[in-house]
């Protein structure tokens, strides 16, 4: 039970820790958290669910679908409701203000377009399960757990390692001082904002196949979440995100195995508060 | 007597009671701090109130001051820590907390989980009561029992929604406002002056969320029923685009985004469906526009100008 458990958390908290890079690569760049993500990543998510259920398209087809509607709209909000804002002298909160904005845009398109209701995943793949000895994983666990963490590692050395990784480092440091070495920072940003979409995206179909449906409510929810591990593990951290959103994962799940299941939202947001008074700056970050 | 009639004035009750609201948004942000928790205050206004009047039987206008301070209490735990952090704490921690609330609320017993409350006592009601006590009857002023009651409903949010505002107003001008008015426009100069910063910063937020629980359980006691998702993410949304389409600079902002958010909806019923889509408009566009809201501390002075065609007292207050 208690391993059986640990799986299942660690299955979902791989997603969740997914969500909240996209939080932490646009704060790391620009300062600002981007509320309209969980939003974004469902609308994506959502036209691949309905590719495959209408159109009988493959699973790969679904994730393609996801990261290219998801990164476009991401591209959309950098133009409609970031780039305005870095123009000229605006209050520190106007970007949440209208990120904000944009989630409730792409929200009531989301109702209007799609419907509120629940839809489902097609069943067809991940019913087989592996047994061994004391757990029993289910192959698309193991999927989910497989894309999850290799999507971080190429993540952790595009970023470390390459060229455009270092562009982002050096925007994420300083903005300015970028832009006099010659580093289009206006490009890294919208590099930036579709790789964070594009990541929910992933994981947004990774949710679908956990869950086995979508609703368009969930890009609020599982964005809260996100909020709650880019606090757990400190504003800014890829690292802490990383861990964090993996440690999420198994708390939730373990609330409901062994406390109240209804209950299970509140964890994420009763665990920033605890963090809040005990480690402000969150578990990975420096401190402010 | 088509002005008096119920429906219209629970319209007008209700673009009072968003003024209020507005007014307590306002206040926290005239710290230059982002509360998304005022949902989550008015629904624990609203849930104190409502239980103290229902199966306490308090008198309704002790228990909605009751859950007023309720929600500061909490305000008071919930900011104790993060208000010491960058104002991102702050707005993710509420909005935090407004979620935590709900889920609590719709898992208690005592508040009958997601069926909510119903059956409150009404402000009209226990007003009518009193009315009658001094002998004024509906019948002699020519006007229907229901009538009476949202007109005295109304009323009696009318003289509440000044006092709240000849409050602001004079809070505005006091020591305590201009301090408000340095940590927005300067956090660090205004701890290098010697203003005890997190203090200030803290009274801001009790007094927003103490406004927004009386709210709440205004709300419950007009409207008669309450479910934990009347308090949800969208009416943060809803009280924040108040404060983001008026502007947040000087009180009659706020004020302007409550009166046009609550009667647009009302005047073309087209619009109604597509609320929350307009709502979200609204934020890009002011935001990418206009940052500050439409409504600044020039404007006034800009439109005195030109009236009188000197600048006076208005331009000496401004500064």
């Amino acid at each position: 039970m208690f391993w059986q458990q640990l799986v299942n958390g660690l299955t979902v908290g791989s997603t969740y820790s997914l969500i909240a890079l996209g939080y932490t690569l646009i704060f790391g760049v620009l300062g600002i958290v981007n509320m309209a993500h969980g939003q974004i990543f469902i609308f994506g998510s959502l036209v691949g669910l309905i590719l495959m259920t209408s159109m009988q398209m493959p699973l790969g087809v679904a994730f393609l679908a996801s990261i290219v509607i998801s990164a476009l709209l991401g591209l959309v909000l950098e133009f409609a409701a970031l780039r305005p804002l870095r123009k000229k002298n605006v209050p520190h909160l106007a970007s949440l203000i209208s990120t904000i904005g944009f989630a409730i845009i792409v929200e009531e398109a989301m109702n209007k377009l799609f419907g509120a209701d629940s839809r489902a995943f097609p069943q067809s793949f991940g019913g087989k399960a592996f047994d061994l000895g004391i757990i029993q994983i289910r192959l698309v666990d193991l999927i989910i757990l497989g894309i999850a963490l290799i999507l971080m590692f190429v993540l952790h050395f595009w970023i470390q390692k390459t060229k455009m990784g270092k562009a982002i480092r050096a925007t994420a440091e300083n903005t300015d001082t970028a832009s006099l070495l010659g580093i289009n920072t206006n490009m890294v940003i919208i590099v930036t904002v579709m790789l964070a979409s594009a990541l929910g995206g992933v994981a947004g179909i990774l949710i679908g196949m956990a869950y086995s449906a979508l609703i368009p409510t969930m890009g609020m929810t599982l964005g809260f979440k996100g909020l709650a591990v880019l606090i757990l593990g400190g504003v800014g951290s890829i690292p802490g995100a990383m861990v964090c959103g993996v440690l999420l994962g198994v708390i939730e799940v373990f609330t409901v195995a062994y406390g109240d299941s209804s209950y299970r939202d509140a964890v994420a947001f009763g665990l920033i508060i605890v963090i809040l008074l005990l480690k402000p700056e969150g578990l990975f970050g420096r401190k402010a | 007597m088509d002005l008096l009639n119920p429906y219209n004035l629970q319209v007008f009750t209700f673009i009072l009671l968003n003024g209020i609201l507005a007014i307590s948004i306002y206040i926290t942000l005239s710290t230059g701090q982002l509360s998304l928790g005022h949902a989550g205050f008015m629904s624990i206004g609203a849930f104190t109130a409502s239980i103290l009047s229902k199966q306490a039987e308090m008198p309704i206008f002790v228990a909605i001051l009751i859950g007023g301070l309720a929600a500061g209490i909490i305000a008071l735990l919930i900011g104790a820590p993060t208000l010491k952090l960058h104002g991102l704490y702050l707005a993710i921690a509420t909005l935090g907390f407004g979620e935590v609330i709900r889920v609590i609320f719709l898992n208690l017993k005592v508040t009958n989980g997601a069926l909510g409350l119903t059956g409150l006592k009404s402000i009209g009601n226990s007003l009518y009561d009193l009315e009658k006590a001094i002998g004024l009857q509906a019948q002699t002023l020519g006007i229907s029992v229901v009538q009476m009651k949202s007109l005295t409903t109304m009323l009696f949010m009318v003289v509440l929604f000044a006092f709240v505002l000849f409050l602001t107003l004079r809070l505005n001008r006091s020591r305590l406002g201009r301090a408000f008015e340095a940590i927005k426009a300067d956090e660090t100069a205004a701890r290098a002056m010697g203003l005890q910063v997190a203090y200030y910063k803290m009274l801001a937020f009790i007094i927003g969320s103490v406004l927004a629980g009386v709210c709440g359980g205004l709300y419950a006691h007009i409207t008669t029923a309450i479910t934990p998702d009347d308090f949800n993410y969208h009416k943060v949304v809803e009280i924040l685009s108040f404060a983001v389409i008026g502007g947040s600079e000087v009180v009659w902002g706020p004020l302007f985004g409550a009166l046009v958010l609550t009667s647009l909806p009302e005047v073309l019923r087209g619009l109604a469906e597509y609320k929350m889509l307009m709502y979200g408009l609204i934020m890009v566009g002011v935001m990418a526009f206009r940052p500050h809201g439409l409504i600044g501390t020039d404007t006034f002075q800009k439109l005195f100008r030109r009236r009188k065609g000197k600048t006076g007292n208005e331009a000496k207050e401004g500064m």
